[in-house]
Protein backbone atom coordinates (compact mmCIF):
# COMPACT_ATOMS: atom_id res chain seq x y z
CA UNK A 1 0.00 0.00 0.00
CA UNK A 2 2.59 2.59 -0.93
CA UNK A 3 -0.01 4.38 -3.08
CA UNK A 4 -1.31 7.67 -1.64
CA UNK A 5 -5.05 7.75 -0.18
CA UNK A 6 -6.49 10.07 -3.23
CA UNK A 7 -5.05 8.20 -6.21
CA UNK A 8 -6.59 4.98 -4.37
CA UNK A 9 -9.61 6.85 -3.72
CA UNK A 10 -9.99 8.07 -7.20
CA UNK A 11 -8.63 4.63 -8.82
CA UNK A 12 -12.12 3.38 -6.96
CA UNK A 13 -13.98 6.02 -8.46
CA UNK A 14 -12.54 5.81 -11.74
CA UNK A 15 -13.11 1.78 -11.63
CA UNK A 16 -16.71 2.59 -11.18
CA UNK A 17 -17.16 5.13 -14.09
CA UNK A 18 -15.72 3.91 -16.98
CA UNK A 19 -18.53 4.06 -19.40
CA UNK A 20 -19.43 7.56 -18.71
CA UNK A 21 -18.19 10.43 -21.59
CA UNK A 22 -15.87 12.86 -20.62
CA UNK A 23 -17.95 15.33 -21.87
CA UNK A 24 -20.83 14.19 -19.75
CA UNK A 25 -18.77 14.75 -16.34
CA UNK A 26 -17.51 18.14 -17.58
CA UNK A 27 -21.24 19.42 -18.23
CA UNK A 28 -22.03 17.67 -15.08
CA UNK A 29 -18.91 19.73 -13.42
CA UNK A 30 -20.50 22.24 -14.98
CA UNK A 31 -23.88 22.46 -13.42
CA UNK A 32 -21.79 22.27 -9.97
CA UNK A 33 -21.20 18.21 -9.76
CA UNK A 34 -18.38 17.75 -7.57
CA UNK A 35 -17.73 14.10 -8.10
CA UNK A 36 -17.88 14.76 -11.78
CA UNK A 37 -14.62 17.00 -10.95
CA UNK A 38 -12.86 14.07 -9.31
CA UNK A 39 -13.54 11.33 -11.94
CA UNK A 40 -12.70 13.97 -14.35
CA UNK A 41 -9.35 14.82 -12.69
CA UNK A 42 -8.64 10.49 -11.84
CA UNK A 43 -8.95 10.14 -16.26
CA UNK A 44 -7.32 13.13 -17.36
CA UNK A 45 -4.36 14.45 -14.73
CA UNK A 46 -2.32 11.52 -15.38
CA UNK A 47 -2.43 11.67 -19.26
CA UNK A 48 -2.05 15.27 -19.12
CA UNK A 49 1.27 14.44 -16.93
CA UNK A 50 2.42 12.07 -18.91
CA UNK A 51 2.24 14.23 -21.79
CA UNK A 52 3.96 17.37 -19.95
CA UNK A 53 6.59 15.66 -18.43
CA UNK A 54 7.74 14.38 -21.65
CA UNK A 55 7.29 17.51 -23.29
CA UNK A 56 9.44 18.82 -20.74
CA UNK A 57 12.12 16.82 -20.51
CA UNK A 58 10.87 15.05 -17.37
CA UNK A 59 10.95 17.95 -15.18
CA UNK A 60 8.11 16.78 -12.91
CA UNK A 61 8.27 20.17 -10.89
CA UNK A 62 6.87 21.70 -14.28
CA UNK A 63 5.01 18.76 -15.66
CA UNK A 64 2.98 19.23 -12.60
CA UNK A 65 2.40 23.11 -12.97
CA UNK A 66 0.99 22.13 -16.14
CA UNK A 67 -1.11 19.69 -15.16
CA UNK A 68 -2.81 21.87 -12.93
CA UNK A 69 -3.01 25.22 -15.01
CA UNK A 70 -4.39 22.95 -17.86
CA UNK A 71 -7.13 21.33 -15.70
CA UNK A 72 -8.13 24.72 -14.38
CA UNK A 73 -8.82 25.96 -17.74
CA UNK A 74 -10.60 22.76 -18.06
CA UNK A 75 -12.75 23.82 -15.10
CA UNK A 76 -13.05 27.15 -16.31
CA UNK A 77 -14.31 26.41 -19.81
CA UNK A 78 -16.58 24.09 -18.27
CA UNK A 79 -19.70 25.91 -18.44
CA UNK A 80 -19.71 27.15 -21.34
CA UNK A 81 -18.67 23.97 -23.15
CA UNK A 82 -19.95 23.50 -26.86
CA UNK A 83 -20.79 20.00 -26.29
CA UNK A 84 -19.98 17.75 -29.58
CA UNK A 85 -17.37 20.37 -30.20
CA UNK A 86 -13.90 18.89 -29.19
CA UNK A 87 -13.30 15.70 -27.66
CA UNK A 88 -12.93 16.91 -24.10
CA UNK A 89 -9.21 14.96 -23.73
CA UNK A 90 -8.05 16.46 -27.46
CA UNK A 91 -9.05 20.00 -25.91
CA UNK A 92 -6.97 19.48 -22.79
CA UNK A 93 -3.49 18.14 -24.87
CA UNK A 94 -3.85 21.03 -27.12
CA UNK A 95 -3.75 23.32 -23.95
CA UNK A 96 -0.96 21.31 -22.27
CA UNK A 97 1.10 21.62 -25.67
CA UNK A 98 0.73 25.40 -26.23
CA UNK A 99 1.50 25.60 -21.82
CA UNK A 100 4.38 23.47 -22.68
CA UNK A 101 5.65 25.31 -25.72
CA UNK A 102 5.61 28.67 -23.81
CA UNK A 103 7.82 27.46 -21.05
CA UNK A 104 10.33 25.91 -23.33
CA UNK A 105 10.04 29.05 -25.27
CA UNK A 106 10.70 31.12 -22.09
CA UNK A 107 13.51 28.67 -20.71
CA UNK A 108 15.31 28.92 -24.03
CA UNK A 109 15.41 32.65 -23.39
CA UNK A 110 16.38 32.34 -20.12
CA UNK A 111 18.81 29.57 -19.09
CA UNK A 112 19.41 27.12 -22.34
CA UNK A 113 21.49 24.62 -20.19
CA UNK A 114 18.06 24.41 -18.00
CA UNK A 115 17.03 20.93 -20.66
CA UNK A 116 18.46 17.76 -19.47
CA UNK A 117 21.16 16.03 -20.94
CA UNK A 118 21.12 12.88 -21.84
CA UNK A 119 22.20 10.94 -19.51
CA UNK A 120 24.95 8.67 -20.82
CA UNK A 121 27.15 5.80 -20.34
CA UNK A 122 25.60 5.19 -16.45
CA UNK A 123 27.23 2.45 -15.19
CA UNK A 124 25.04 1.17 -13.15
CA UNK A 125 22.18 1.09 -16.14
CA UNK A 126 23.25 -2.32 -17.11
CA UNK A 127 22.25 -3.83 -13.75
CA UNK A 128 19.03 -1.84 -13.46
CA UNK A 129 16.00 -2.83 -14.64
CA UNK A 130 15.70 -2.92 -18.39
CA UNK A 131 12.30 -1.41 -18.63
CA UNK A 132 12.87 1.68 -16.26
CA UNK A 133 16.60 1.84 -18.56
CA UNK A 134 14.73 1.82 -21.62
CA UNK A 135 12.04 4.13 -20.76
CA UNK A 136 14.94 6.54 -19.41
CA UNK A 137 17.04 6.42 -22.21
CA UNK A 138 13.96 7.08 -24.73
CA UNK A 139 13.18 10.41 -22.53
CA UNK A 140 16.46 11.47 -22.57
CA UNK A 141 16.01 10.76 -26.51
CA UNK A 142 12.54 12.36 -27.07
CA UNK A 143 14.03 15.61 -25.07
CA UNK A 144 16.84 15.93 -28.10
CA UNK A 145 13.42 15.79 -30.50
CA UNK A 146 12.25 19.27 -31.94
CA UNK A 147 9.04 20.54 -30.20
CA UNK A 148 6.60 19.76 -32.46
CA UNK A 149 8.16 16.18 -33.59
CA UNK A 150 8.37 15.59 -29.35
CA UNK A 151 4.48 16.45 -29.04
CA UNK A 152 3.54 14.20 -32.18
CA UNK A 153 5.52 11.16 -31.33
CA UNK A 154 4.29 11.37 -27.65
CA UNK A 155 0.97 11.73 -28.58
CA UNK A 156 1.05 8.93 -30.94
CA UNK A 157 3.50 6.84 -29.18
CA UNK A 158 3.00 7.50 -25.58
CA UNK A 159 -0.49 8.71 -25.21
CA UNK A 160 -2.21 5.98 -28.01
CA UNK A 161 -3.94 9.17 -29.58
CA UNK A 162 -5.22 8.77 -33.64
CA UNK A 163 -3.47 11.03 -36.37
CA UNK A 164 -6.58 12.78 -36.67
CA UNK A 165 -6.50 13.55 -33.05
CA UNK A 166 -3.07 15.05 -32.90
CA UNK A 167 -3.98 16.85 -35.95
CA UNK A 168 -6.45 18.72 -34.07
CA UNK A 169 -4.16 19.04 -30.43
CA UNK A 170 -1.49 20.90 -32.88
CA UNK A 171 -3.56 22.14 -34.97
CA UNK A 172 -2.10 20.89 -38.43
CA UNK A 173 -2.77 18.51 -41.13
CA UNK A 174 -3.12 14.80 -40.75
CA UNK A 175 -0.15 14.59 -43.32
CA UNK A 176 1.77 17.22 -41.46
CA UNK A 177 1.35 14.81 -38.18
CA UNK A 178 2.73 11.49 -40.01
CA UNK A 179 5.69 13.33 -41.45
CA UNK A 180 5.98 14.80 -37.88
CA UNK A 181 5.91 11.15 -36.49
CA UNK A 182 7.51 9.72 -39.17
CA UNK A 183 10.86 12.06 -38.75
CA UNK A 184 10.69 11.90 -35.17
CA UNK A 185 10.90 7.97 -35.05
CA UNK A 186 13.54 8.00 -37.47
CA UNK A 187 15.68 10.88 -35.38
CA UNK A 188 14.85 8.65 -32.03
CA UNK A 189 16.32 5.47 -33.79
CA UNK A 190 19.19 7.19 -34.88
CA UNK A 191 19.74 8.73 -31.30
CA UNK A 192 19.04 5.69 -29.47
CA UNK A 193 21.40 3.75 -31.75
CA UNK A 194 24.22 4.44 -30.10
CA UNK A 195 23.22 3.03 -27.06
CA UNK A 196 22.14 0.14 -28.41
CA UNK A 197 24.25 -2.26 -26.19
CA UNK A 198 23.22 -0.80 -22.61
CA UNK A 199 19.30 -1.23 -23.84
CA UNK A 200 19.76 -4.93 -24.49
CA UNK A 201 19.75 -4.66 -28.19
CA UNK A 202 23.31 -5.18 -28.91
CA UNK A 203 23.50 -8.28 -30.71
CA UNK A 204 21.32 -6.15 -33.53
CA UNK B 1 25.96 -8.71 -40.25
CA UNK B 2 28.51 -5.64 -41.29
CA UNK B 3 26.43 -3.42 -38.16
CA UNK B 4 28.12 -0.14 -37.01
CA UNK B 5 27.28 1.81 -34.11
CA UNK B 6 25.33 3.96 -36.77
CA UNK B 7 22.86 1.54 -37.79
CA UNK B 8 19.54 3.01 -36.59
CA UNK B 9 17.37 0.88 -33.49
CA UNK B 10 14.98 -1.60 -35.78
CA UNK B 11 11.46 -0.53 -35.28
CA UNK B 12 10.51 -3.37 -32.63
CA UNK B 13 13.27 -2.30 -30.74
CA UNK B 14 11.51 1.25 -30.98
CA UNK B 15 8.06 -0.10 -30.48
CA UNK B 16 9.73 -1.79 -27.16
CA UNK B 17 10.89 1.05 -25.97
CA UNK B 18 7.80 2.56 -26.70
CA UNK B 19 6.17 0.45 -24.44
CA UNK B 20 8.56 0.80 -21.54
CA UNK B 21 8.13 4.24 -21.66
CA UNK B 22 4.05 3.50 -21.61
CA UNK B 23 4.88 1.41 -18.38
CA UNK B 24 6.58 3.48 -16.98
CA UNK B 25 4.46 6.93 -16.97
CA UNK B 26 4.90 9.67 -14.04
CA UNK B 27 1.71 8.95 -11.92
CA UNK B 28 0.42 12.27 -10.30
CA UNK B 29 1.07 12.74 -6.78
CA UNK B 30 -1.84 13.40 -4.29
CA UNK B 31 -0.51 16.98 -4.03
CA UNK B 32 -1.05 17.90 -7.43
CA UNK B 33 -4.81 15.54 -6.95
CA UNK B 34 -5.58 17.88 -4.24
CA UNK B 35 -4.35 21.21 -6.20
CA UNK B 36 -6.52 20.23 -8.98
CA UNK B 37 -9.63 19.22 -6.74
CA UNK B 38 -9.49 22.81 -5.00
CA UNK B 39 -9.10 24.66 -8.05
CA UNK B 40 -12.55 23.04 -8.98
CA UNK B 41 -14.23 23.70 -5.98
CA UNK B 42 -13.15 27.30 -6.31
CA UNK B 43 -14.44 27.50 -9.77
CA UNK B 44 -17.73 25.79 -8.77
CA UNK B 45 -17.90 28.56 -6.06
CA UNK B 46 -16.41 31.56 -8.00
CA UNK B 47 -19.24 30.60 -10.25
CA UNK B 48 -21.99 30.63 -7.83
CA UNK B 49 -21.30 33.99 -6.34
CA UNK B 50 -21.31 35.35 -9.74
CA UNK B 51 -24.50 33.95 -10.96
CA UNK B 52 -26.75 34.66 -7.50
CA UNK B 53 -29.91 36.72 -7.64
CA UNK B 54 -30.31 37.22 -11.25
CA UNK B 55 -33.23 34.83 -11.72
CA UNK B 56 -35.48 36.35 -14.50
CA UNK B 57 -39.04 34.94 -13.57
CA UNK B 58 -40.72 32.94 -16.43
CA UNK B 59 -43.56 34.51 -18.49
CA UNK B 60 -46.95 33.77 -17.02
CA UNK B 61 -50.14 32.61 -18.88
CA UNK B 62 -51.26 36.29 -18.54
CA UNK B 63 -47.57 37.51 -19.98
CA UNK B 64 -47.73 35.05 -23.30
CA UNK B 65 -51.63 36.20 -24.25
CA UNK B 66 -50.91 39.98 -23.95
CA UNK B 67 -47.82 38.94 -26.41
CA UNK B 68 -49.66 37.16 -28.75
CA UNK B 69 -52.27 39.99 -28.61
CA UNK B 70 -49.88 42.15 -29.78
CA UNK B 71 -48.73 43.76 -26.58
CA UNK B 72 -50.37 46.43 -24.01
CA UNK B 73 -51.55 48.97 -27.17
CA UNK B 74 -53.45 46.05 -28.65
CA UNK B 75 -55.12 45.14 -24.89
CA UNK B 76 -56.02 49.03 -24.50
CA UNK B 77 -57.92 49.06 -28.13
CA UNK B 78 -59.69 45.91 -26.79
CA UNK B 79 -60.52 47.90 -23.67
CA UNK B 80 -62.20 50.36 -25.53
CA UNK B 81 -64.34 48.00 -27.81
CA UNK B 82 -65.32 46.66 -24.73
CA UNK B 83 -66.47 49.99 -23.00
CA UNK B 84 -68.32 51.50 -26.39
CA UNK B 85 -69.90 47.54 -26.66
CA UNK B 86 -71.41 48.19 -22.96
CA UNK B 87 -72.41 51.93 -23.62
CA UNK B 88 -74.38 50.42 -27.18
CA UNK B 89 -75.90 48.04 -25.15
CA UNK B 90 -77.05 49.91 -22.63
CA UNK B 91 -77.68 53.52 -24.64
CA UNK B 92 -80.80 54.55 -25.52
CA UNK B 93 -81.83 53.10 -29.37
CA UNK B 94 -82.06 56.63 -30.77
CA UNK B 95 -78.63 56.56 -29.96
CA UNK B 96 -77.44 54.21 -31.97
CA UNK B 97 -79.17 56.25 -35.00
CA UNK B 98 -77.03 59.24 -33.86
CA UNK B 99 -73.73 56.92 -34.04
CA UNK B 100 -74.82 55.66 -37.57
CA UNK B 101 -75.23 59.09 -38.63
CA UNK B 102 -78.69 58.92 -39.89
CA UNK B 103 -78.49 56.28 -42.30
CA UNK B 104 -80.98 54.36 -40.23
CA UNK B 105 -83.85 56.54 -40.17
CA UNK B 106 -85.04 57.68 -43.54
CA UNK B 107 -84.78 61.28 -44.16
CA UNK B 108 -88.62 61.71 -43.95
CA UNK B 109 -89.26 64.85 -41.39
CA UNK B 110 -90.97 62.57 -39.00
CA UNK B 111 -88.74 63.27 -35.95
CA UNK B 112 -91.08 60.65 -34.39
CA UNK B 113 -90.13 57.46 -36.65
CA UNK B 114 -87.72 55.33 -34.43
CA UNK B 115 -86.57 52.04 -34.29
CA UNK B 116 -86.79 49.33 -31.89
CA UNK B 117 -83.56 47.73 -31.12
CA UNK B 118 -84.99 44.56 -31.95
CA UNK B 119 -85.33 45.64 -35.64
CA UNK B 120 -81.57 46.51 -36.03
CA UNK B 121 -80.77 42.65 -34.91
CA UNK B 122 -81.94 40.66 -37.69
CA UNK B 123 -82.15 36.85 -35.39
CA UNK B 124 -83.52 38.43 -32.49
CA UNK B 125 -87.11 37.47 -33.63
CA UNK B 126 -86.14 33.66 -34.76
CA UNK B 127 -84.64 33.64 -31.16
CA UNK B 128 -87.34 34.86 -29.72
CA UNK B 129 -89.69 31.92 -31.56
CA UNK B 130 -87.64 29.29 -30.09
CA UNK B 131 -88.16 30.22 -26.95
CA UNK B 132 -92.36 29.96 -26.83
CA UNK B 133 -92.18 26.82 -28.83
CA UNK B 134 -90.00 25.49 -26.74
CA UNK B 135 -92.63 25.83 -23.52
Amino acid sequence: MTKGYVTRVMAMAFDAQTEVSDEALLVAYGNGDREAAAMLTARLAPRVLGFAARMLGGDRAEAEDVTQEAMLRLWKVAPDWRQGEAKVSTWLYRVSANLCTDRLRKRRSVDIDAIPEPEDGRPEVAEAMMQGARAQALEDALAQLPDRQRAAVTLRHLEGRTNPEIAEVLEISVEAVESLTARGKRALAAILAGRREELGYGED
Amino acid sequence: MAKTEHTPLRDDALEEMFRAARAEAPEPSDSLMARIMADAEAEIAARAEAAHPVRTPRPGLWAALVAAIGGWPALASMATAAVAGVWLGFGATEGVDALAGGILIGDTGTATVSYEFEDLLPGYEGFAALETETD
